[in-house]
């Protein structure tokens, strides 16, 4: 039945447009470059404000492709960029955002429209990240794909983020009080992350993986191994070289090592960790944490195997995939530590949940009611984020930060700690306070029009912010002010470009 | 299939109109003069807000009895002469239609006064009943339902149950069944949300006549798009049923044109042509047009016999002052005889829906209810109800469950599914699921035969060795769908529940809710009611100096019940004030929530003021105007000569406690320059336009908090007047960047 809206009676409006269009999709994509597999993921969703958290977020989201894992092309240590040019042009051909013409091997064009991506992340890991290497993803990934996608290169505390999102976001908000530590296990490393009520609290990585030890399929006759499988090697007293079969002795002690040392990480034990062994095995130890018992969650390739093995389905015959990957799940599934939630707490996405998280997780959706005067300056990428101030910060940290910004001349980003806890009385007072303060340090720091200048503040107040600052819009046109966004303990941030008034945040360079 | 043929309009017969006649009538000594027909139907029903405020409805229980006693004598054949006529004297397309009657029918009972047919159907079954209804019209029905009592009301209609149901997908409305359609409605479309709450829905064995969301946003895209997840939903759970997205008719046709599932076609009618066509944007031609549209082109053309559902309650036309001078029930009536020319599947009741301007109390709307579901049936209607309620009427959920008893009773069709019967999106109350089990296990009914074979299938229900219908272990529990693999999936439903907001929680007791679930339900209904009722208190809304206004309502009652009144200022104020010529006023006015204006004021007057200032604009004191209304812009913006009144005005709450200080922002662009009026009506096709529109909506913590809003205002303000222009005008300057010398 139609009516009129009360106090609207018998006028004819038009609605300002303070927020997105009603189920608008836009695109995602996802692209994960490790040292053993290659994977890509590209998803559609809506841009609408959560019920739960109140930010703005995606939601209704379809997976529309979901490649199967390649192995990374490599000539010996050199990433194959020709056969990877190729590959991308292959995922974005089969998910549909490109078209079947630029599938020529070894093409650089592109005929992709890139306009339809709103946000997407690529994470380099192992020896993919390695400098050369890493530098010729990142320019391919941008040539074909354009700059709504950032490259990320060896970043393991964000990958360990980024796994626990894929795999445990949604099972951590249900369990709304449960602590969760997800494992997720490659080939090379571990990554480890500690979470609650979806909030990822610790993480950590450690060379922990399936492909340390690569032996002929069907035996474990060794073909080659790590500089971690060989300092194992070493330190289990096992001579063994290329070409010669592990028996199962030294196979089991090799597993037993992985399984201590992944124990080890569930209960907290900092001792195991002191041996030399160890200790070179962990390259960021999570902290400890103040949580007993978590749930333990698994993911990544050795996830998947072992809830395929969990849920009753048979394992694939001994080194099938050539490593340790069978073994290494078996193993765990006969551990009492590990193995207690195997039954009882599935997470999503297991094999594929670090390009999930990539492609879901990785970035974050501003309000809708942000400052920015200039929206043309957008993308930004690879701001440094120097500063996190809050009003009652000293006065020389603020001045240090702003003297820092003004040297940066491609621009720099502050976060502003603080106000999302504020009440509401004193909000208004406190912004125009803020706005003082920002106002005045910008102003002694003499930055110029074209030093962007960002500003990240969880509260929802950057538009009334960036306007008290900027004396409503007219004057300090490089400043940017970006609200509901949560605080991440990063180094940089990328802002990608404006749409439905919204843009997208990501962070890397997590600690 | 039995599907209608309709009628070829120049082929209905009509009557000519001739000029209306008075009537008399002495009572206990006391002399009644009734100007006319319509002013005897209208004192010949029960006082109703919406016919006092049309000076229509008795004034005293004994001008009531003469109006009926009147009706009484009248004869069948003398209500067909003398139509109810348009202001013009002139028989509206409506009425037209409610004259496609069974006339070899009518010519057996023309004879008969009013008080005959009345007893003469109480002692009738139903078969003879139906096949009397078909030989009225919308007016006779209601001069007929007039005479009724309460008892009357339940009786007759319950007769009528047999045969009044339609088939889509499914069969509603057979004897022994009580369906419901399950009504999913987000405040932003959004997908999972609906799903959240249709997995919900199905889970209580609701949805069996329809799944229908009213969309927020109604255009082509998002429409479609809304088509296909409802259809993607009813696939995947396999729910024998239908889907509706409730948009206009003309976005629906569009939608079936693209491939949308459009399986069953709405509209809101009205009964008279001005309402249906200036308001609804509808005429019987568009309707006859998407009918047949339908017949041909339904994604359920091989297997439905009925593919319209209808939504009416008494007031709409009342509200919109464009009642051709008739009372509520018989305009009501008059919706059914244009429903029944397309032989609906649904036609659903909403009396309630408007506020106290047309129903005031639980009495008025339990008793509008009950007429208009017999007046449906008796018409040959597959009537389903939805007796419902909105915070500023003094209707209650008491009244409503009341109402909804007796409805069952009376062999309604179905009633809605809303979850705990709030409806997130239109702010308004309706029944739930737990309602329509509750009214299931209390009359002994069941859903529609083949979604309980369904339901049986899915858990949900069960049939002991005797045939009851008891809930199953699954009842209520909207994780059954929410699987892979028969394994539940936590994060899914985690998801799902994180996207609809005032959910509450899904525990029950029995048909009902828990205690805590329902404790949490009225809790927050309860601050919404106690927003309208908050008087505005000036000193919490900040120290910035404002001066007060009076409005011409005197007081909250009359401003809830009469919104004319708060769209003017009172002639005292007005004879004080003088034209002022400038750029901006800012009015305050508690609407329909004083919280709102507490929450929202003291944090976004002053950006705002900041904002305007910063541009050196002159502005009027801000003005306080209690009891105002949205048009109160017009009397004040014509009194002061402002170019651009900007009014803050509480909106109708509605049940989450956040939502209930939901405020929003009018912007009303005085068009004053001769050039400037001529664009507006030019754009507008409006030649007598001297205003328009924009409005900034949902300003509160949980939507665009104050202290944000106060910029957007500002900056809104600074772009009408660059562009001189509000509403659709500014929208598409804007986008050609035409900004006016």
């Amino acid at each position: 039945m139609e009516a009129p809206v009360d106090s609207a009676a018998h006028v004819s409006i038009n609605a300002v447009s303070a927020c997105v269009k009603p189920n608008e999709r836009v695109h995602l994509l996802g692209l994960d470059f490790g040292s053993t597999t290659s994977s890509a993921l590209v998803a559609s969703a809506t841009l609408s404000r959560s019920s739960a958290s109140g930010r703005m977020e995606f939601s209704d989201t379809v997976i529309e492709f979901r490649s199967e894992p390649v192995f990374t092309p490599f000539i010996g240590q050199t990433i194959d960029i020709v056969k990877v040019t190729a590959l991308i042009h292959y995922w974005l051909q089969q998910s549909g955002l490109g078209v079947a013409s630029a599938l020529n091997i070894g093409s650089e064009t592109s005929h992709l429209n890139t306009s339809i991506i709103f946000s997407g992340g690529s994470i380099i890991t192992g020896l993919a990240a390695q400098a050369d290497n890493a530098a010729a993803l990142s320019k391919v990934i941008h040539l074909i794909v354009g700059d709504s996608v950032i490259a990320t290169a060896d970043d393991s505390c964000l990958e360990s983020w980024l796994a626990f999102m894929g795999s445990c976001s949604a099972l951590s908000r249900y369990h709304i009080d449960k602590p969760i530590l997800n494992l997720d296990i490659g080939g090379g490393t571990t990554n480890a992350a500690l979470g609650i009520n979806g909030d990822v609290l610790e993480t950590g990585c450690y060379f922990i993986g399936a492909r340390h030890f690569q032996f002929a399929v069907g035996s474990y006759q060794l073909l080659a191994v790590s500089n971690y499988g060989a300092a194992i090697l070493k330190d289990l007293k096992i001579k063994a070289t290329i070409g010669d079969t592990l028996n199962i002795n030294e196979c089991e002690k090799i597993i037993s090592f992985y399984i201590k040392a992944l124990e080890a990480i569930v209960l907290g034990n900092t001792e195991f960790f002191s041996s030399a062994l160890a200790q070179a095995h962990t390259q960021v130890a999570i902290q400890s944490y103040d949580y007993p018992e978590p749930t333990i969650t698994f993911s990544g390739g050795v996830g998947e195997l072992l809830y395929q093995h969990a849920a009753g389905g048979a394992l694939a015959s001994t080194t099938f995939f050539g490593d340790f990957g069978i073994d290494l799940a078996r193993a765990i599934a006969h551990s009492p530590i590990l193995s207690a939630n195997l039954n009882t707490e599935q997470p999503e996405n297991k094999g594929r949940a670090t390009v999930y998280g990539l492609t879901l997780h990785s970035t974050e959706v501003s309000g809708h009611t942000i400052f920015l005067p200039k929206p043309d300056c957008l993308p930004l990428r690879d701001l440094p984020i120097i500063a996190k101030l809050s009003l009652q910060s000293p006065n020389d940290q603020w001045q240090r930060a702003f003297s820092l910004a003004a040297k940066r001349e491609l621009g720099a980003c502050i976060q502003i700690m603080g106000f999302d806890a504020l009440n509401h009385d004193k909000l208004l007072d406190e912004t125009r306070a803020l706005a003082q303060k920002i106002k005045a340090h910008y102003s002694a720091n003499q930055m110029t029009n074209t030093q962007p200048l960002l500003i990240l503040i969880e509260a929802n107040i950057g538009k009334t912010l960036g306007n008290y600052i900027s004396d409503w819009g007219q004057c300090m046109q490089n400043m940017i002010v970006i609200d509901e966004v949560p605080l991440r303990n990063a180094h940089f941030v990328n802002i990608g470009r404006l749409h439905q008034q919204l843009v997208p945040v990501s962070f890397f360079g997590m600690h | 299939m039995a599907i209608k043929i309709l009628k070829d309009l120049k082929a209905i017969k009509l009557p000519k109109p001739s000029a209306p006649l008075p009537y008399f009538i002495t009572m206990h000594g006391r002399t009644f003069t009734f100007r006319d027909l319509k002013h005897v139907l209208g004192a010949a029903d029960i006082s109703k807000a919406g016919d006092r405020k049309a000076g229509l409805a008795a004034t005293d229980e004994i001008m009531r009895e003469a109006a009926r006693a009147v009706l009484s004598g009248l004869t069948l054949q003398h209500f067909f002469d003398n139509p109810l006529t348009n202001n013009q004297g002139q028989i509206d397309s409506v009425m037209w239609v409610n004259y496609d009657i069974d006339h070899a029918t009518f010519a057996t009972i023309a004879h008969l006064t009013f008080g005959e047919l009345k007893d003469d159907l109480l002692k009738s079954t139903g078969a003879h009943i139906r096949q009397i209804g078909v030989a009225l019209t919308g007016v006779m029905v209601a001069a007929l339902t007039k005479l009724l009592d309460v008892h009357e009301l339940v009786l007759l209609a319950k007769k009528l149950k047999t045969g009044a149901s339609a088939k889509a997908r499914t069969v509603v409305g057979l004897p022994g069944t009580l369906s419901s359609r399950l009504q999913p409605n987000h405040p932003t479309d959004n997908l999972s949300g609906m799903t959240m709450l249709l997995y919900t829905g199905l889970s209580m064995g609701s949805g069996d006549a329809i799944l229908g969301l009213n969309p927020a946003i109604d255009n082509v895209a998002n429409i479609s798009a809304t088509l296909h997840h409802l259809d993607k939903i009813r696939r995947e759970t396999g729910a024998p049923t239908q889907i509706c997205v409730l948009s206009h008719i003309k976005t629906q046709l569009a939608c079936l044109k693209d491939g949308a599932p459009v399986e069953i076609m709405f509209q809101s009618l009205a009964g008279t042509e001005r309402t249906l066509t200036d308001e609804f944007d509808v005429t019987v031609e568009l309707l006859d047009h998407a009918y047949k549209t339908m017949q041909t082109s339904s994604p359920l053309a091989e297997v439905a016999e009925n593919f319209m559902y209808f939504e009416t309650g008494q007031g709409s036309e009342l509200t919109y002052n464009k009642h051709e001078g008739m009372d509520m029930a018989t305009t009501e009536a008059l919706c059914y005889g244009l429903a029944r020319r397309y032989s609906p599947f649904m036609v659903n009741n909403v009396t309630g829906f408007i506020g106290p301007e047309t129903h005031l109390d639980n009495h008025e709307m339990i008793y509008s209810c009950l007429q208009d579901h017999f007046m449906g049936k008796l018409m040959g209607l597959a009537m389903g109800m939805a007796p419902c309620y909105t915070l500023h009427s003094q209707v209650t959920i008491e009244g409503q469950q009341m109402a909804t008893e007796l409805l069952t009773a009376a062999g309604a069709n179905f009633f809605m599914d809303v979850y705990l019967g709030t409806d997130r999106m239109l702010a308004y109350f309706d029944t739930s699921g737990h309602d329509d089990q509750t009214l299931r296990e209390t009359y002994n009914l069941r859903p529609a035969p083949e979604f309980l074979a369904w339901a049986i299938s899915r858990g949900i229900f069960i049939e002991d060795a005797d045939g009851n219908v008891q809930r199953g272990a699954n009842w209520g529990n909207p994780k059954i769908f929410c699987t892979a693999e028969g394994k539940f999936q936590e994060s899914e439903f985690q998801r799902l529940q994180e996207s609809v907001p005032a959910i509450y929680g899904f525990e029950n007791a029995g048909a009902r809710p828990s205690n805590r679930v329902a404790r949490l339900m009225k809790a927050n209904q309860a601050i919404g009611r106690e927003a309208i009722y908050a008087d505005l208190r000036p000193a919490e809304i900040g120290d910035i100096a404002l001066r007060e206004l009076h409005t011409a309502a005197n007081n909250k009652s009359e401003h809830l019940n009469d919104p004319a009144l708060g769209a003017m200022l009172a002639d005292s104020v007005l004879k004080t004030l003088k034209a002022e010529h400038n750029d901006v006023q800012i009015v305050i006015s508690d609407g329909l929530s004083a919280e709102a204006i507490h929450h929202n004021i003291p944090n976004l007057l002053p950006v705002l003021l900041d904002g305007l200032n910063s541009r050196k604009l002159n502005i009027g004191q801000p003005i306080l105007a209690l009891f105002g209304r949205v048009k109160l812009a017009e009397s004040i913006g014509d009194a002061l000569a402002a170019q651009l009144i900007v009014t803050l005005i509480g909106e109708r709450p509605g049940g989450d406690a956040l939502a209930s200080r939901s405020m929003s922002a009018y912007f009303a662009y005085r068009l004053n320059d001769k050039a400037t009026q001529k664009a507006a009506a030019d754009f507008s096709g409006n030649a007598e336009i001297h205003y328009e529109y924009s409005v900034l909506s949902n300003i509160y913590s949980g939507g665009l908090p104050s202290i944000e809003a106060g910029s957007v205002i500002a900056e809104k303000v600074f772009e009408i007047l660059q562009y001189k222009a509000a509403g659709n005008r500014l929208e598409n300057l804007m986008q050609h960047h035409l900004i006016p010398h």
